[in-house]
């Protein structure tokens, strides 16, 4: 059994040129015994930048994208990842390095994080037998087997550990080179100062919750309906907001030593690293008498006594409007804390009421000990570290309805053109102190541009932008507190006709008949008028792009609409 | 790059060595360094590198933020550095890190990054254990770390503690003397270094026990030998034998452990993974005498479950995996439902939720041996906002529970009925619970990922109930993945997908593949075939859809385990339903979908017994080949059915079989290549031999109806003549409509009544016919393409390597022999007895004086190639040579292939020898009415016979019409006529046109006659097609605003040509060209219908 090693890691840009590297000749040491122990069957060689730069842009080649097909399809070549058939191979991914006037060898396993502008690939010491054992996979004759398998890919993950540290580590580059720390916010930035606050609970409820609807009767594939969340608009727009301002190096560089020095990481915790690297220690901070400071408290706090709580939850909804299809609603959760208490205190926690509340997961905080497993009621004890952490996370299924509920329809008059109705009740069941504070709905259209659009909400203003409409219910300063409100939305839009060639069409129908004939003799579905579903359907997809395996859907081929919202409570 | 331009302006570090590197030479250089590429390296290597990083480290006017990338430097290039010479270049850092630490107060951050590169170089430096290079390293790191609780130093300590651990780990038992000191130091200090100091001490103690130090009389605590000043122990460089361990040494061992126990939360979670590891090696070097310890490690640290930190979880697996048996049954279920529960957490990034999925299936005691996914299953119904890449991973699991309970299902030979259903039950729901959010909803396109997901799952459950073994599955294992519900659903899936979701045709038949491609499931695969085979075929119509279904045929046609006969009646079904609705629009359709109707027949020529698709697939050739309206398809269909009943089995197969490709059309410019050559000749004397035709053929790109040359695998050259026409095996079911022409010929004459107007044709075509030879018993009409053979000395020479440049090479004796797969006959070989090279055109030095070397006929000899064909129709003559060259050797080869125009075949009819001259051109043109009356409407004399020159055969004739318009002035096309079809011309009527070529000596003796004589009004009528026997309609006329403008046009029409020529061995072609002034109209007869495209190419380039 081993820890977790890292025999190197390099920093990628979206040119496929590195911008960071680091190696560990401690562990490239050990890795190098191993394979002389093994007798050199594996190649003992860490590549260089440019050989490895030239391997990822080969294989982003090859797979078709950095991250990789993830499973096998018809054109996936024996001897590369997507062969495994297994979509963690879009994670751990195996390079091959070519070297001059050498044969190729086979570099795994990398652990790929993309972040932002960059990639990022962490290599782990793995034994040599492993590796030749992933080789091994790769290059099975048979269709493909369950990762179940003694020789599978499962029970290689599961012996290796190293991969999950180098998951994390290479997590933590990306919020690093990113900028995005890890530290949940507590005090929620919306709320009003709230001085006396101490004991009082903040909870920010996030909401967002999606609703459309099914077309009448007749056609019910060609239409459904889904929604989504603001979780779908995180996925939607996953290249990074801020433009790519080049890494700092030097941070990384300061935390790599600090974290991992000789590439066994020790602590990836960097506000940590930083208050240490910024303040070091004085002799006005004595070690504690009698108690023995945790290793990821370096400092102790002095000051008033207080410790604060937020909730923060997004709720996933997917609404049908069908009597076959159940709704789904779920909610992600997590309770934020700040304990400013001095000494090194152990605070303890029931939880109570989470068969109610249909609380599925709940996970902790490496500071806590749970001390009781009830199905109904835990409780446990913590001793907080410093700053703002994640205590708790949980995950819901909702008992009750979400804080907007409601009906969404477009239906196409012609090709063009369509007629919209939104029909919305917000806040629903929601009493006092609960209040909206947010609340917006996108109709997104990522296929086609708008020319124009029609109509006026009952409340609130619209917005047009080339792909999208958005109507924002609730703007801020006119929350909304302890009654429900309707929402209506009636309106046309319009749409610049379909280029052909250009834009991707997505045809829409108009009941009974057909939009437009299709041209390709290769299918002539058009001889056939009782297949006009099949058809259209056809004619709708016929420029769809496939989604990301990362995704949940293929946004693209669905008509929906996204809320998002807010909900605070004090 | 420009810094390197920068760079080597300012300073050359070659030129001066001694010189100190200013910080931008020093980022130069690491870059340089780390860029990996030796060149850029190499210029720096004359420095003294090593004196120059140090000298700069201790220089305290050195910018300081430079000094850790320094460091780093020094550790990153410690291959080229320092490892070559270890002992001189060590000792110097060591130095460097002492001044340092001595003199560098407040920087801590560089102190501590100079021992951590310090210390990497001095392990990946040294091999093997040399006390002189580590000891003072390590004495001084232990006098760094001997200062417990010291406050502000606190980090250096717990850096130079990790330090240590790093040596200890590189040489083991390095500290093992200390390990007393280093308890007490990690049992005092109470800051957070305490983790460092805490997994030292274990790291100590592990290697202790790993290395049997532990049987030692004294205590491993001691703290008899100080710290410092620091030596090896011994036991570095020669660990003791392993002995069984003194009691004193376990009881200390124990204390230590307990120690190290005792508050797993005050670690990081990667220190905690790294202590769990040490502590394992520990109890694994010791576990029979610490039994309860693996239990004690279980309480301590399986709490950790439950953090959202993954390392976290992973620890607690690893203690697991390695001690399961500490584990209780509830401690296994509880891990198992963590595991299933963390892929649910939305917060945790996607990969950790594909990690915790593989840990489940990876862990053989929590996937199979206990049976808890069952109960889990639950928990892995993808939901709809799971990534695509977890819901197919969530499937896996699914697949695994459903193999898990449908193999229960099918070994229990107990008869609980009841039992047995609900395991069939819920091994069904799973399948179809599972797949609802990725397929239920909506189908997407093929190309989806959606899609391609759910048809891995589906190759995921199969694999569950039929994993991999490394053999080929029995019987009795594959009975049971038949009898297995996953199995039969599928099956039934499998059908009904492809009826409901045409657009899902191309996706399941991958699917097979996949199965069948693989060795283990390959029956499986042929069984889904089959499936589809028997219950997919009766359901599907025909129509136009069906052309959907085309990939999946294609797979059943290659089986040979799936008898023919129901996918052919559906095929041959689908073809009539093609020929009924075949209307003016649909051409293209007709001939695509045809083609590949065709294609899926030839599919199954190759892989079934001729036998076992005869019946069906003869009938459907014939149909095909008869009736249906697109004239390559009943081409080759006509061909293959030629194939299906005259040649064995196994010789067809390699003829259709070629490359996967279809014969029958191939483009022709270079089709050569498409040959096989023998290998034994020469290839590429084509590059210097030329044989070229004298006139080009007039349409360039041709193509032509070709089967392949097997003259590489086989020297019977004469395959196909067994191919005739008279042979055909009387067993053939309504096979007729290929044969018609020449058994009909054979068949009595019916008596009947006629006009004085047809007994005067037939008259005038008996006597026609009677001059034409009967090809079938005596030689019959031979055509010749004049050729020029041609060699070329240069490249001759280079290919020879002969160096006589003032020398022409020479052929002697040459032979070509020619081949064909067109039906042309035999081609008598021709022979040259001598050919000399022709020099290469700047040669200008070796031109006989005087010579016209165009002219020369040294340099070109004329060949003449005689065909006799039995076809008329264009096709390739592939040419081999053998010839003697100087030095006596022979050399042989093929050489480029000659191309036969359908031009070539235009001959002048035959004269009867009664005809006195002067009737010459009245009997033309008389015989050209009657053809073309013989042509146009059948039913008059369709049932005539004409009995052949030679008396034995006879001929009928079946004409078919068709017309072309050319776009084209009449000045322009009334030469092409000229130059190409003068000698054809039969007739020439209206005034306008006659005094055009009037004037023209070229056509000569034709009978010129008046609008109305040669060419009544009421004829264009006559074109409105009809005709049983005529297969080909191109129905130019049909549309009625194009019929009326062509009695428009005839009004501006200048004349007509009429054209007769004579198509060996005994065909005709029969043109009638209203010459306008802005274009032409050409009617054309033939009672060779299969001409008809040459013709319609040929007309194109004629004016082109």
């Amino acid at each position: 059994m081993s820890g977790c090693s890292i025999r190197a890691l390099w920093i990628l840009n979206l040119q496929d040129s590195v911008v960071f590297s680091r190696r560990f000749p401690v562990v490239e040491k050990r890795w190098r015994l191993a394979c002389q122990r093994e007798g050199g069957f594996v190649r003992p060689l860490l590549p260089t930048e440019q050989e490895l730069a030239s391997a990822f842009a080969e294989r982003k080649q090859r797979e078709g994208s950095a991250s990789g097909h993830g499973i096998r399809l018809s054109h996936s070549a024996q001897g590369s990842d997507s062969w495994i058939d297994d979509p963690i191979t879009q994670h751990i991914i195996m390079l091959h390095i070519k070297r001059e006037d050498e044969d190729e060898y086979m570099l795994w396993p990398l652990v790929l994080h993309v972040k932002g502008f960059f990639y990022i690939l962490v290599l782990p010491l793995v034994e040599p037998q492993q590796h030749k054992s992933y080789e091994r996979m790769c290059r099975r004759l048979d269709c493909g087997n369950i990762g179940r398998m003694e020789d599978g890919i499962s029970s290689l993950l599961l012996n290796l550990p190293c991969i999950t540290g180098a998951c994390v580590v290479a997590h933590s580059l990306g919020d690093i080179i990113t900028g995005e720390l890890a530290d949940p916010e507590v005090v929620s930035s919306s709320s009003p100062s709230v001085g006396g606050l101490l004991d009082s609970l903040t909870g920010s409820i996030g909401m967002s919750a999606i609703s459309a609807r099914a077309k009448p009767a007749s056609t019910p594939v060609a239409t459904s309906t889904t929604s989504s969340t603001s979780f779908v608009g995180a996925i939607m727009s996953d290249t990074p907001r801020n433009s790519s301002r080049p890494i700092d190096k030097d941070l990384l560089r300061t935390f790599i030593s600090a974290s991992m020095p000789f590439g066994t990481p020790l602590d990836l915790s960097l506000s940590n690293i930083s208050v240490i690297k910024a303040n070091g220690f004085s002799s006005t901070d004595p070690p504690p008498a009698d108690l023995k400071q945790p290793a990821w408290k370096p400092y102790l706090y002095k000051g008033k006594q207080r410790i604060f709580f937020t909730i923060h939850e997004v709720v996933h909804a997917a609404m049908y409007d069908r009597d076959d299809i159940l709704d789904a609603i779920s909610i992600s959760g997590q309770v934020n804390c700040r304990a400013e208490l001095e000494g090194l205190p152990d605070v303890s926690l029931p939880l109570t009421g989470l068969k109610s509340a249909n609380v599925e997961v709940l996970s902790f905080h490496f500071c806590a000990q749970v001390s009781e497993h009830g199905v109904d009621k835990k409780a446990f004890m913590f001793s907080p570290p410093l700053g703002n952490f994640v205590l708790i996370r949980y995950q819901a299924s909702c008992s009750h309805n979400p804080p907007v509920k409601g009906f969404y329809q477009l239906s196409m008059v012609s090709e063009d053109e369509g007629a919209f109705l939104f029909k919305l009740r917000l806040m629903e069941g929601y009493k006092a102190p609960l209040s909206m504070e947010l609340c917006t709905v996108i109709m997104p259209f990522p296929r086609r541009r708008i020319a124009s659009f029609d109509g006026n909400p009952s409340i609130g203003t619209v917005a047009m932008t080339e792909h999208s409409v958005e109507w924002k219910i609730i703007t801020s300063g006119r929350s909304i507190t302890g009654k429900s409100v309707e929402a209506t939305f009636p309106g046309t839009i319009k749409f610049f006709p379909l280029s052909s060639s250009k834009i991707p069409a997505l045809r829409r129908m108009v009941i009974g008949s057909i939009v437009e004939e299709d041209s390709d003799v290769e299918q002539d579905d058009t001889f056939n008028m009782e297949n006009t579903d099949e058809h259209l359907a056809k004619a709708m997809n016929k420029n769809l792009q496939a989604a990301e395996l990362e995704e949940a859907l293929c946004w693209q081929a669905y008509n929906y609409a996204k809320v998002s919202s807010e909900c605070i409570a004090y | 790059m420009d810094k390197h331009a920068s760079f080597r302006n300012s300073t050359s570090p070659a030129t001066a060595p001694s010189q100190q590197l200013s910080p931008q030479d020093w980022e130069t250089l690491i870059e340089d360094f780390q860029c990996g590429i030796p060149s850029r390296r190499a210029r720096w290597l004359p420095l003294s590198l090593l004196d120059l990083t140090f000298h700069s480290l201790l220089r305290k006017d050195f910018s300081p933020a430079l000094k850790p990338q320094l460091l780093l430097f020094l550790e990153d290039s410690s291959d080229f550095l320092f490892r070559p010479s270890p002992s001189s270049s060590l000792p110097p850092l060591i130095d460097c890190l002492r001044s340092l630490l001595l003199t560098f107060p407040g920087e801590s951050s560089l102190k501590e990054q100079a021992m951590v590169s310090t210390t990497s170089i001095a392990i990946a430096a040294v091999d093997s254990p040399s006390p002189h290079l580590v000891d003072p390293l390590a004495e001084i790191l232990l006098s760094v770390a001997n200062r417990p609780n010291h406050g502000p130093d606190r980090h250096t300590r717990s850096v130079a503690c990790e330090c240590l651990r790093e040596l200890e780990l590189a040489y083991p038992l390095l500290l093992s003397n200390a390990a007393g000191h280093l308890w007490s130091l990690a049992q005092a200090e109470r800051t957070h270094a305490g983790q460092s100091y805490l997994l030292l001490l274990a790291t100590s103690i592990a290697s202790i026990a790993r290395h049997g130090l532990l049987s030692s009389p004294s205590s491993i605590l001691s703290t008899a030998v100080t710290l410092v000043p620091f030596n090896s122990p011994s036991a570095v460089l020669s660990p003791p034998p392993s002995l069984e361990p003194s009691d004193l040494n376990l009881r200390e061992l124990r204390r230590v452990f307990a120690f190290l126990l005792e508050k797993p939360q005050s670690l990081t979670p990667c220190a905690t993974m790294e202590l769990v590891t040490v502590l394992t090696s520990i109890v694994g070097a010791l576990e029979r005498h610490m039994p309860a310890v693996a239990a004690l490690l279980k309480v301590q640290f399986s709490g950790l479950l439950y953090c959202y930190d993954p390392i976290l979880c992973h620890v607690v697996l690893m203690l697991y995996s390695r001690f399961s048996d500490s584990f209780t049954g509830d401690d296994t279920l509880g891990i198992a439902r963590r595991l299933a529960l963390i892929p649910k957490e939305a917060h945790q990034p996607l990969v950790f939720r594909l990690l915790a999925i593989h840990w489940l299936l990876g862990s053989p005691q929590l996937a199979s041996k206990k049976g808890f996914l069952p109960s889990l299953a639950h928990y892995f119904y993808p939901t709809v906002f799971d990534p695509l890449s977890l819901k197919a991973s969530k499937l896996d699991v699914l697949a695994c529970v459903a193999a898990h309970t449908d193999r229960l299902h099918s070994e229990q030979v107990t008869t609980n009925q009841g039992e047995k259903k609900e395991s069939y039950t819920t091994a069904v729901k799973l399948f179809h619970e599972g797949l609802a959010c990725v397929s239920a909803f909506k189908w997407l396109p093929t190309w989806s990922t959606e899609t391609s997901v759910v048809f891995r799952a589906f190759q995921k459950f199969l694999v569950g109930v039929s994993p991999h073994q490394g053999g080929v599955l029995t019987e009795a294992d594959l009975d049971a993945v038949f009898n297995t519900a996953i199995f039969q659903t599928l099956q039934n899936t499998m059908v009904d997908l492809p009826l409901k979701h045409r657009g899902l045709v191309p996706v399941v038949s991958t699917f097979i593949d996949r199965l069948i491609g693989c060795k283990e499931h390959q029956i499986v695969g042929e069984r889904l075939l089959q499936t589809l085979d028997a219950q997919l075929l009766p359901k599907l119509d025909k129509g136009i859809l069906l052309a959907s279904y085309f990939p999946m045929f294609e797979r059943i046609g290659r089986n040979c385990r799936i008898p023919p006969h129901g996918l052919l009646e559906l095929l041959t079904k689908h073809m009539l339903y093609l020929t009924e609705k075949h209307g003016p629009e649909t051409g293209l359709r007709s001939w695509s979908q045809g083609s590949k109707v065709l294609d899926i027949c030839r599919t199954m020529l190759v892989h079934h017994h001729s036998s076992r698709v005869f019946f069906g697939l003869s009938h459907l050739l014939s149909f095909a080949s008869q009736f249906f309206p697109d004239l390559e398809v009943r081409d080759s269909a006509r061909i293959y059915l030629r194939l299906l009943l005259c040649i064995p089995g196994k010789k067809m197969k390699t003829i259709v079989n070629f490359g996967g490709q279809l014969p029958g059309v191939s483009p022709s410019p270079h089709p050569a290549s498409f040959y096989p050559q023998s290998p034994k000749k020469l290839l590429g004397i084509s590059s210097y031999i030329h044989l070229e035709r004298v006139v080009p053929p007039l349409v360039k790109k041709s193509w032509s109806l070709s089967l392949l040359n097997l003259e590489a695998m086989n020297n019977d050259t004469s395959y196909f003549e067994g191919i005739k026409d008279n042979s055909v095996p009387s067993t053939t079911p309504d096979s007729g409509g290929v044969l018609t022409i020449d058994k009909i010929s054979l068949q009595g004459e019916p008596l009947r009544v006629m006009d004085s107007k047809v007994a005067e044709t037939l008259r005038i075509l008996r006597k026609h016919f009677g001059c034409i030879p009967d090809y079938h018993h005596m030689s019959g009409t031979k055509i010749s393409i004049p050729c020029l053979l041609k060699l070329e000395a240069e490249s001759f020479n280079q290919v020879w390597g002969s160096d006589l440049e003032d020398n022409l090479p020479a052929l002697y004796a040459t032979v070509i022999t020619f081949k064909s797969t067109s039906k042309y006959g035999f081609i008598p070989a021709c022979r040259v007895p001598f050919l000399l090279g022709a020099p290469s055109e700047t040669g200008l030095e070796i031109i006989p004086a005087g010579g016209d070397i165009q002219e020369d006929s040294s340099f070109r000899t004329p060949l003449m190639v005689e065909l006799e064909p039995q076809e008329p129709l264009p096709g390739l003559i592939d040419t081999e040579l053998t010839a003697n060259i100087e030095n006596g050797q022979i050399i042989s080869g093929s050489l480029q292939s000659i191309t036969v125009g359908i031009e070539d075949m235009f001959l002048k009819a035959c004269l009867p020898s009664d005809v006195e001259d002067d009737r010459v051109s009245r009997y033309y043109l008389d015989l050209f009415h009657a053809l073309w009356e013989a042509c146009g409407s059948a039913a008059n004399i369709g049932r005539e016979t004409f009995p052949l020159y030679g008396g034995k055969g006879a001929a009928a004739i079946y004409g078919t019409r068709s017309v072309k318009l050319l776009d084209v002035n009449s000045d322009f096309f009334i030469s092409a006529v000229e130059r190409y079809l003068a000698p054809f011309i039969v007739g020439v009527t209206g005034q306008a046109l006659a005094k055009m070529v009037g004037s023209n000596p070229v056509i000569g003796n034709v009978i010129w006659g008046d609008d109305c004589v040669v060419f009544p009004e009421g004829e264009s009528s006559a074109l409105v097609p009809y005709s049983e026997s005529a297969p080909l309609l191109l129905e130019y006329i049909q549309d009625e605003g194009d019929f009326l403008n062509t009695l428009e046009t005839s009004k501006r029409i200048l004349g007509t040509f009429l054209v007769l020529i004579f198509l060996p061995p005994r065909f005709h072609l029969l043109f009638q060209m209203e010459v306008g002034n802005v274009s032409t109209l050409v009617r054309i007869r033939t009672d060779y219908w299969p001409c008809l495209a040459y013709v319609d190419e040929y007309l194109e380039s004629l004016i082109t």
